[in-house]
């Protein structure tokens, strides 16, 4: 796989983000938030108009994004994001990265990047960088 | 009443439960269809779970983390920021131990948030053998209403 620093990752696109499954990512794992399950709770809170994406979920978005790219979901190595603003169910998202440096380490090529999840007309919901295993 | 500032600080270095926490089948394959993503190849997980086998293994329900931080679920708390290291990869069927701590508590005000606390922890996944698989460095916000 030929990469090279500042090459773009291909984006990866969610149309439409769905709040049955938030439901089922709550039942999932037993969260108890009202503001993922019910649009009246996060207007109150202020949050939104609508149901608010849990942060994984918008988190796996991004490393699908690098697996589709790399041919291997299990290529992460390392992840750091931080939330920046809420995805709402109905929104359309798309996920993006750049290479930002290129280490041939002893055991694999590794890829740093920058990435980052855009709600589409909207604000940056989540930025961050990955360290990503490349074929060589 | 808010809870205090230096309430909040005691609350650093108390270790979790932890404990056993198994990536069952039914529920990955449930996890990658709301991640909308096909299952890993080759009885692998998806890599969201360096986030998902440890919180879930921690020892403590979100509600139950929730009253440890004397939050509460109505009043929205959520992800602020989430780092993890995978080692080696998490496999499908596998029972894995958890451990982990509240690491650092930050009270912040900000204009459109208010009052809220940041809440830092960390957490690790260990094979059978107690080798290191992933760890998850995690920091939750919790609004703080009167």
């Amino acid at each position: 796989m030929n990469v090279n620093v500042g090459d773009a990752i291909p984006d990866w696109e969610v149309k439409d983000v769905s709040a049955e499954k938030m439901k089922i990512f709550s039942a999932l794992i037993r969260d108890p938030n009202p503001i993922h399950i019910d649009a009246a709770a996060a207007q109150a809170l202020g949050l939104g108009q609508r149901e608010i994406n849990q942060g994984p979920i918008s988190m796996g978005y991004l490393i699908n994004m690098l697996g589709d790219w790399t041919g291997d979901v299990n290529c992460v190595r390392r992840l750091k994001i931080r939330f920046m603003a809420n995805v709402e169910a109905g929104d359309d998202v798309v996920a993006s990265g750049t290479i930002m440096g290129i280490n041939d380490g002893q055991d694999e090529l590794l890829a740093d990047c920058e990435v980052w999840l855009d709600v589409r007309g909207g604000v940056r919901a989540m930025s961050g960088t990955a360290t990503v295993a490349i074929p060589r | 009443m808010v809870i205090g500032e230096q309430e909040m600080q005691k609350l650093v270095g108390t270790a979790f439960p932890g404990g056993e926490y198994t990536v069952e089948p039914w529920e990955h394959k449930l996890m990658c269809d709301v991640m909308l993503t096909p299952e890993p190849p080759g009885g692998l997980a998806h890599p969201i779970y360096a986030y998902q086998a440890t919180r879930a293994g921690m020892g403590l329900s979100i509600d139950e983390f929730f009253a440890l931080v004397h939050a509460d679920p109505d009043d929205g708390g959520m992800f602020g920021e989430h780092q993890s290291e995978l080692h080696t990869p998490i496999k499908v069927g596998e029972t894995y131990v958890v451990s982990g701590r509240i690491t650092g508590t930050r009270r912040k005000e900000g204009r459109k948030a208010g009052l809220f606390d940041m809440v830092d922890f960390e957490l690790e996944l260990r094979g059978a053998e107690g080798d290191l698989v992933a760890v998850s460095w995690n920091s939750w916000v919790f609004p703080r209403k009167n």
